[in-house]
């Protein structure tokens, strides 16, 4: 009786409803096919009723917005009668104002083009190189030409050279200045027989007290009466005012006579006396040296009897007789008119420019004769010399903000490397994009190098004030917005 | 001049007359008496077994030896008595070689053999025991005669025979049917019906003679399954004398109808009643006496159709039968009648019949045991015999009875099988008529051979009950082609063709045929050319069909493919159990194409990497489609097997199936409510399913909806071509 | 279903897919004024897509209820479902720029990664695992019916024993239960008469074996029969009701088949079929026992696979439709 095995017996063995049957692996498949969706449902249907939507979320809120996670309705507003609430631009402009990038831009994009919200915790306000790239990629104007560069991709991809360095520019300033030598050492001076000069001795920020090593208190208190305007170059008008007010480190302040040069470069002007001309305008200058002598003459009336001097003949000159007796009046003039030549030829000309005389405007020197015992000869009338307006720059790059305080840390030369060399005050010592680049750069272990860094968007000085809706409390539980 | 002994004067003895002594006991008898006969006159019994009173004594037993003073002892009951004979009949020497013979004949004998078992009567035995000569000291036969199984009525142990012609001389001088004989000779001499066929497949008319005759088993009345059937108030029994005044019992032996007392009853059935219901499994027949009875199928004509998947879950737990109306079969028109086991035809459209007296029905449940094919309603008081196979058997082989339902069957019948082939349709009614004169009705006893592969064709036979296989005989061996049942007509090939059987035919259980003999077939289609026509068609497709698949079987299979029966399969559904996931995505479509059962079961036995899934194969030999009672499953010349709507749930198919591919399934369906008559009533029908290839969805909705490519529907023959050719090679 | 290379054309397929898809996402995510996003344009298309691959994924579990309609064979849409589902995941994190964005959104990124990943694992599983099983369980049945065939097992076993030891006092169950419910209970009444079966085929198809024949009867006295006994109620009786038990002596095969070699040597002959028969159904059992648990891994995966891909689904559709809301 070996058992056999044959079709029939073993199909007669099964149940012809088996598949009918169910199975505890059917039943567990059947009722968590069932519960699981329900769940689901129930989970969700249970956020829909709490009015939590922040399940849709797409994404966390921007540190800015951070308080705004629970409120979706704060910008989510449901129009009426429509399904969708869809955050619009209204939603932004409740708030923030967001003035346009220029007048002449093509298009006017909504905020969130730039400003993608949910996208995580990061800062709203950096709005992709693509953003920008958007327009700038390839440039076009409503009206008037471009006057910017069409194709930038990027600060690494299309972004041009500054302005300022580019071909054929060069520092509009006038006064003679050689970096190359203030920056070695240099032969006795006030302080000492060997002096180095720091680049803060003269360049500070505006923000920051001036270094005083070379200033001279007697000029600083003086007070002057050339006007700002002859001495900077006006600033720029389609500058973008950046949203915040300047911390006044961004840029440096332009160098004062009194504060840096003062104390090496002395402006005496006769060997009578050891005090200098004031540093101001010629006929500052004229009226003080007038004074001064007629002073110094009532004191030493002897002085008028002048003894011939071979060593100071002059070519060309007929000899004067050997004494001669001056009357007071002529010997002021004659002091006068030889310090002045000596200012004019050396010390004022070692760093100002002079207007050529046919350019200059002729100005009249009275003097005045009322004096006591005067005799009415008439004197010779000399003409001042005309000192060129220094036209220094202040803010190099008007599209871009840059801030010296963010670069404290570096030395100035690792950047401005060319003011070792400098000798012409022609040259702009302004380092390059490439200098910038090699830190601000895209990558991890790179600086910010998007557009944002250096550029801003929004005009601010167009701001209009927004009204505030919101309360704290009402944010804080997330019924803020309607 | 003699003289005589003073004794003998003493009393003359009259002229005819003979006085012997018989024991020392003077006897006078007739002259010519026999030995024997004059002992038994006188009371003194001689034993014998081969000598019956009413029979010529032939003496071969040799029991009824006695001693008659001559040279050697002689058997009395052939030995005449002689004047002054002294005969004895117990003396030492002749119980001794009584003892001997005894022993001999029972060393020759199986003991008990089966009338010992059943009645212990068995006359041999008992002499032996009596004579003390069991058992036997000699050795036993080893030739062994076999039995013979085939007749109804009475079962044949030759080993039991000891040959002592008793059965052979009571049917010949008894009942003058000279069907038994001997044959043979030495040991395996014995009797023979006719010419040594089965007694079942002989002329014996089971008349019973020659089992009443048999002193041993070797003759015996054969009990059947319920030897009785129940007896009560509408049911009566009957002394044989009762019966034999029936007209329709004329001629039947006495003696059987005693030996089968209680297998036939006479029943009373009041309007209305069910005589018997389809689908029952019965074992009686009935024969209609007056009253008139209605035939019909219950069951409704529907298909198992499906909606294909769009149904609810609970829907599809439950299988609906749809009218038929609603998708046609393709050929599904072929059989406009429905065969059913009694002397007519159902119709399709409408399957009621009407039975009147005369009429026999129940004759197929009753000698093949299947299922009754239709239900019986009496419609009017109907009285009727309800008998058992073996009184059945031989009221079929009484020649009157035959006489007389032959007569109804032409009457009635005839013209319907004739017109439910689909060419005879066309033919004119005269020709009918001649036919139904004409046509010979034929019987053939199961396994008897119709007509034989090479035969001349000599005749086309109309199946009219039971199953005729066709089969052709290739060098492998036997090749069943089809399995014909009623309705079914076979030989127009031979006849049409070069006059020689190509196919074998034999009979496969009690088949009745209609015989057109040669002349008749060829008159018929030279009148008709449309009958001709169709003949050919018909003729042609077969043998294209069994040539192409003849050649299928030519290579040799090897031993599993074998054994698992691949070869006999046409189309085999098989999972690739490398791809199966076993996650029964077939058997759900299978259940989803078919009201919610499934048709196949993803179990059974494994060949290679392949598992043969239980499901219809399509076998060459259909073994399902044996004894389906109402021939609703069949084969379509695409020679897939379907179950046609009109099955009756007997279940015989899903049994006869080796495979266990066709299963019984619960439908619910309307029938006609009995109690309140016109309205339908829910109730569940069982109707048999196997797997239809999903016909109506073009492809196997398994195969279709395996999600792993695991599934296919396959010829193995293809398929597994390469395997078994290294199979061969091996 | 096996990875095997009729799959070559989806693989293709798909891996163009995937390609075509990356080099876009790449141009878009380098260009887009504000990165990747699920909001953009493409972002939004690739969202569309591998959402419709998910819903087409799912539609497989829908097609598979109504296998008989004849919309694609099954396994078309099951390489669909395999190759598309895949391809869902990279689509969806290019949808989304590999942000995984809010609470919603995490967890349908969740829910997606490990519907995804639990499908590879399935799909992995279902290409060895039926080798396995084809070589390590020849005797498989249906899953569903391994205990009661199990029953069936038992009851063989019972009447084996029976037949060598006699009565071992164990309950039959009632006959119903070995029967099927096919049907056949019809028939039992007159398999006996039934037509005899007068062809070779049957044979040869072992139809004749299918009529389950009862043991025959050789009774072993007492004491011969005595180990056969023990070991049956000790041993294979408790393993074949609990297989799934521990400790159990015959779950292990070498176990099994020592502890019978050493029945063998202690029971007469005559008992020996027995025996074997005995031997036979504990590895049937034994293998049915393998086969639940190989099975188990077959689909057990889906209990995860599923419900996770229902309830993306519903929670893609909902962030569908939120998205665009807000």
């Amino acid at each position: 009786m070996a058992r056999t095995r044959t079709t029939k017996k073993l199909a007669q063995r099964i149940d012809l409803n088996y598949f009918k049957r169910s199975t505890p692996l059917k039943r567990a498949k059947f009722w968590l096919s069932l519960l699981l969706p329900l769940l689901a449902l129930v989970w969700i249907a249970w956020r829909g009723f709490s009015g939590d939507h922040r399940v849709y979320s797409s994404g966390r809120m921007s540190e800015a917005h951070a308080i705004l996670e629970k409120g979706c309705a704060t910008c989510h507003v449901q129009q009426a009668s429509a399904f969708s609430a869809k955050a619009a631009d209204s939603a932004c402009l409740a708030c923030h104002d967001g003035p346009i990038h220029h007048a002449s831009q093509t298009k006017s994009l909504e905020c969130s083009a730039c400003h993608m919200e949910h996208r995580g915790r990061v800062n709203i306000k950096a709005a992709s190189n693509q953003s920008c790239a958007g327009c700038h990629a390839d440039l076009k104007a409503a009206s008037g030409r471009l006057r910017f560069a069409t194709h930038i991709h990027s600060f690494e991809d299309g972004h041009p050279q500054f302005a300022a360095l580019r071909e054929g520019a060069s520092d509009p300033g006038t006064m003679k200045i050689n970096h190359a030598i203030h920056m070695k050492p240099i032969r006795q001076g006030p302080t000492g027989p060997i002096v180095n000069l720091e680049c803060d001795n003269c360049h500070r920020p505006s923000a920051a007290p001036a270094d005083l090593t070379y200033a001279d208190s007697k000029y600083r208190a003086a007070a002057v009466s050339y006007k700002e305007s002859e001495e900077f170059l006006p600033a720029h008008t389609e500058t973008l005012t950046p949203p915040h007010p300047r911390t006044g480190r961004e840029l440096m302040a332009p160098v004062k006579f009194a504060n840096a040069c003062a104390s090496c470069h002395l402006l005496t002007f006769d060997k009578r006396f050891d005090e200098g001309v004031p540093h101001d305008k010629p006929e500052i200058v004229h009226a003080f040296l007038v004074k001064k002598f007629r002073e110094y003459i009532a004191a030493h009336a002897s002085e008028v009897r002048v003894m011939r001097e071979p060593s100071r003949d002059l070519t060309g000159k007929p000899p004067p007789p050997e004494v001669r007796i001056l009357t007071p009046a002529q010997w002021v003039v004659e002091r006068t008119a030889e310090a002045e030549e000596l200012l004019a030829r050396k010390t004022c000309k070692q760093c100002h420019t002079f207007v050529p005389l046919e350019k200059s405007s002729r100005r009249k020197i009275e003097i005045s004769s009322s004096q006591p015992g005067a005799t009415g000869i008439s004197s010779v009338q000399p003409e001042l010399p005309d000192i060129a307006p220094a036209n220094i720059t202040l803010q190099w790059m008007p599209h871009a903000k840059f801030d010296h305080g963010a670069h404290t840390g570096f030395t100035c030369v690792s950047c401005h490397e060319k003011a070792l060399t400098s000798t012409e005050s022609s040259d702009v010592l302004l380092p390059g994009i490439a200098t910038c680049q090699t830190c601000h750069a895209p990558g991890p272990d790179h600086a910010e190098s998007r557009c944002f860094e250096c550029h801003t968007y929004h005009d601010w000085s167009k701001r209009k004030e927004v009204k505030p809706t919101f309360t704290l409390p009402a944010l804080r539980t997330g019924k803020g917005g309607n | 001049m003699l003289e005589f002994a003073p004794s003998m004067t003493t009393a003359a003895t009259p002229p005819g007359m003979i006085d012997i002594t018989v024991d020392g006991r003077a006897v006078r008898v007739l002259a010519g008496t026999s030995v024997f006969d004059a002992a038994r006159m006188n009371g003194i019994n001689i034993p014998t077994l081969c000598h019956l009173q009413s029979q010529t004594p032939v003496g071969v037993c040799r029991l009824c030896v006695v001693d008659t003073g001559a040279r050697v002892l002689s058997a009395s009951c052939v030995r005449p008595v002689e004047p002054g004979m002294k005969v004895v009949t117990n003396s030492e020497k002749v119980l001794s070689a009584r003892k001997t013979l005894l022993e001999l004949m029972m060393s020759d004998h199986p003991s008990p053999c089966a009338r010992q078992q059943n009645s212990g009567d068995c006359e041999l035995e008992t002499l032996a025991k009596a004579a003390g000569a069991s058992p036997p000291r000699f050795a036993k036969r080893t030739v062994a005669r076999g039995k013979d199984d085939s007749s109804l009525a009475i079962a044949v142990d030759h080993d039991a025979c000891i040959l002592c012609d008793r059965c052979i001389r009571g049917c010949d001088e008894i009942k003058s049917n000279f069907v038994l004989g001997r044959m043979g000779k030495g040991y395996s001499a014995g009797i023979a019906f006719d010419l040594n066929s089965p007694m079942g497949d002989s002329t014996c008319i089971s008349c019973g003679e020659c089992m009443v005759s048999c002193p041993t088993g070797a003759l015996t009345n054969k009990s059947v399954v319920g030897t009785a059937i129940a007896v009560g108030p509408d049911a009566q029994g009957f002394e044989a004398e009762d019966l034999l005044q029936i007209p329709v019992f004329k001629g039947v032996s006495g003696t059987f109808l005693e030996l089968n007392r209680g297998a036939i009853v006479k029943r009373r059935f009041r309007k209305g009643d069910v005589i018997c219901r389809e689908g029952e499994f019965g074992s009686t027949a009935f024969y209609i006496l007056e009253g008139k009875a209605k035939v019909s199928i219950s069951t409704p004509i529907a298909h198992v159709k499906t909606q294909g998947g769009a149904k609810g879950f609970f829907k599809r737990l439950t299988s609906t039968l749809v009218a038929r109306e609603e998708d046609k079969r393709e050929e599904e028109t072929r059989d406009r009648t429905i065969p059913i086991d009694a002397s007519v035809d159902l119709s399709y459209g409408n399957p009621v019949a009407e039975l009147s007296p005369g009429d026999l029905f129940g004759e197929m449940t009753c000698m093949n045991f299947y299922p009754r094919s239709a239900t019986v309603i009496a419609e009017s008081d109907v009285v009727a015999f309800e008998m058992l196979r073996n009184v059945l058997d031989i009221m079929l082989k009484n020649k009157s009875f035959r006489a007389q339902l032959d007569q109804t069957y032409r009457r009635r019948a005839l013209e319907n099988h004739l017109r439910g082939v689909p060419m005879f349709a066309d033919l004119s009614p005269d020709f009918i008529e001649h036919l139904k004169e004409s046509v010979e009705l034929q019987r053939f006893a199961p396994g008897q051979s119709i007509a034989r592969q090479g035969d001349p064709a000599d005749s086309f036979y109309l199946v009219r009950i039971g199953f005729v296989k066709i089969s052709e005989n290739y060098p492998g061996g036997e090749m069943v082609l089809a399995y014909l049942s009623r309705g079914d007509y076979f030989g127009e090939i031979g006849l049409l063709g070069g006059g020689v059987r190509t196919a074998t035919c034999t009979a496969l259980d009690h088949v009745e045929l209609v015989r057109i003999s040669g002349d008749d077939f060829r008159q018929m289609i030279e009148r008709f050319p449309s009958v001709r026509k169709g003949l050919e068609a018909v003729a042609a497709e077969r043998h294209a069909a069994n040539q192409q698949r003849m050649q299928m079987v030519q290579n040799v299979p090897i031993e599993q493919f074998l054994s698992q029966g691949l070869m006999e399969a046409q189309s085999l559904l098989i999972l690739d159990l490398e791809n199966c996931t076993r996650c029964d995505a077939c058997v759900n479509a299978c259940a989803d194409a078919h009201d919610g059962i499934t048709r196949l079961v993803r179990d059974g036995l494994r060949f290679d990497q392949y598992l043969v899934a239980t499901s219809c194969r399509q076998c060459r030999d259909p073994l399902c489609m044996v004894g389906c009672p109402v021939g609703s499953i069949r084969r379509r010349n695409s020679l897939e097997v379907i179950i046609e709507d009109w099955c009756i749930g007997c279940g015989l198919c899903a049994q006869n199936c080796p495979y266990g591919n066709i299963n019984l399934h619960p439908f619910e369906v309307l029938v006609d409510d009995p109690e309140r008559i016109g309205r339908k009533k829910a109730a569940i029908k069982q109707k048999a399913t196997s797997c239809d290839l999903c016909t109506h969805l073009k492809e196997p909705s398994c195969v279709y909806a395996c999600p792993h490519d695991a599934a296919h529907r396959v010829d193995p023959k293809t398929f597994f071509a390469d395997m078994l050719g290294q199979g061969t090679a091996k | 279903m096996r990875m095997d290379r009729t799959h070559r054309g989806w693989a293709f397929a798909s891996l163009t897919i995937l390609a075509i898809s990356t080099v876009i996402y790449v141009f878009y995510a380098l260009h887009s004024r504000q990165g990747p996003r699920g909001g953009s344009t493409i972002g939004l298309i690739f969202g569309v897509i591998g959402f419709a691959f998910m819903i087409f994924a799912a539609l497989l579990g829908a097609r598979k209820r109504v296998p008989t309609w004849r919309i694609g064979r099954a396994q078309d849409w099951m390489r669909g479902h395999l190759w598309l589902g895949f391809l869902a995941l990279p689509l969806i994190l290019f949808h989304g720029g590999f942000h995984f964005g809010g609470t919603l959104t995490r967890v349908l990124m969740l829910l997606l990664v490990i519907t995804v990943l639990s499908g590879v694992f399935g799909a992995a599983l279902q290409h060895y695992v039926p080798r396995v099983m084809t070589a390590e369980v020849p005797l498989e049945t249906i899953y569903d019916e391994i205990d009661h065939v199990r029953s069936l097992l038992r009851e063989e076993a019972d009447r084996a024993v029976e037949s060598v030891c006699g009565p071992v006092g164990l309950a039959k169950p009632s006959n119903a239960e070995v029967q099927r419910a096919g049907g056949f209970t019809a028939l039992r009444t007159m398999a006996a008469s039934a037509v005899p079966l007068r062809t070779s085929a049957a044979v040869s198809a072992g139809a004749s074996a299918a009529v389950a024949a009862a043991p025959e009867i050789i009774l072993l006295t007492e004491e011969e029969s005595a180990p056969l006994r023990r070991f049956y109620l000790q041993e294979i009786r408790p393993f074949l009701e609990h297989p799934e038990r521990h400790g159990q002596h015959l779950s292990d095969a070498q176990n099994a088949a020592s502890a019978f070699a050493g029945l063998r040597t202690l029971l007469p002959a005559a008992a020996h079929a027995t025996l074997d028969d005995l031997e036979d159904i504990c590895d049937e059992a034994r293998q049915l026992q393998r086969q639940s648990r190989l099975h188990r891994w077959l689909h057990g995966w889906l209990l995860l696979h599923i419900p996770l891909s229902l309830a993306l689904i519903l929670l893609g559709a909902i962030h569908a439709v939120m998205a665009l809301r807000f």
